[in-house]
């Protein structure tokens, strides 16, 4: 038989990288539904915080010392609170972003 | 509201509307920056068959700033009788004021203050609970709470 393939559609699907050995493409390995959402506004890390309108490079994600992920726009809200006192949302270590 | 707390409101109420944790009920959300929501303690407790309602008010800075949460104090409701609950409703935990962390949510704060009644072992006003509602501000979130006891 002699296929001839006479049109393709490419299709891209990005997502962070928020785990160590992430390849990108284990989307449905165990995933529970906390985990791939930023705790500050319960929002899919690849959604983009409230405040922005498009998800991508302009509303990145930020990784703790903790190795707690949120929303940069998110954890930066916070921690520039008063009520923050520069903890960590998870574990009120001290916020050191990396 | 702000687009932040609306949006985190919507969805904490879309997931309370799905299922509440047990001994707690949604009763009025109407307007989004103010809900009540009904508590009891479950089991053998003080507060055995007392049903308590709370009224959470929420900033447009919510989460990142706690919202104000009293107990519901008026002709059909009273605050349950507890170390760190004041008879006008206002609320001495933590989690409220200095411990307050933007994950934290509503029904989060309900299932603290729920474990909180059962923990008690007896029933009793906080020590200075009538020098407190004497001056008590309005909102619970402007007094200067001192958080002196984890044991209930």
């Amino acid at each position: 038989m002699k296929v001839t393939i006479t049109r393709w559609d490419a299709i891209a699907h990005w997502r962070w990288q928020t785990r160590a050995n992430d390849n990108g493409d284990n989307d449905d390995e165990n995933d529970d539904d906390e985990g791939d959402l930023c705790g500050i506004c319960r929002v899919p890390f690849e959604g983009c915080c409230p405040t922005c309108k498009m998800p991508g490079e302009d509303c990145p994600l930020l990784r703790g010392q903790c190795t707690h992920i949120f929303h940069l726009h998110c954890i930066l809200k916070w921690v520039h609170s008063p009520q923050s006192k520069g903890q960590c949302p998870l574990d009120r270590r001290e916020w050191v972003g990396l | 509201m702000s687009a932040i707390s609306t949006k985190r409101l919507q969805k904490e109420l879309a997931e309370i509307r799905k299922g509440c944790p047990a001994g707690i009920t949604l009763l009025e959300a109407d307007d989004l920056a103010v809900w009540f929501l009904s508590i009891e303690v479950l089991g053998e407790s003080v507060y055995k068959g007392e049903v308590f309602s709370l009224r959470f008010k929420f900033g447009p800075r919510y989460p990142i700033e706690s919202p104000e949460v009293v107990f519901v104090v008026d002709n059909t409701h009273q605050a349950p009788i507890h170390p760190h609950v004041y008879s006008n409703g206002h609320i001495c935990a933590s989690i409220l004021g200095s411990e307050w962390s933007p994950v934290l949510s509503t029904s989060a704060v309900c299932i603290t203050l729920q474990s909180m009644l059962a923990s008690c072992p007896k029933k009793e006003r906080p020590t200075d609970n009538d020098r407190y509602v004497r001056t008590a501000p309005l909102s619970p979130k402007d007094a200067r709470f001192q958080y002196h006891d984890d044991t209930v």
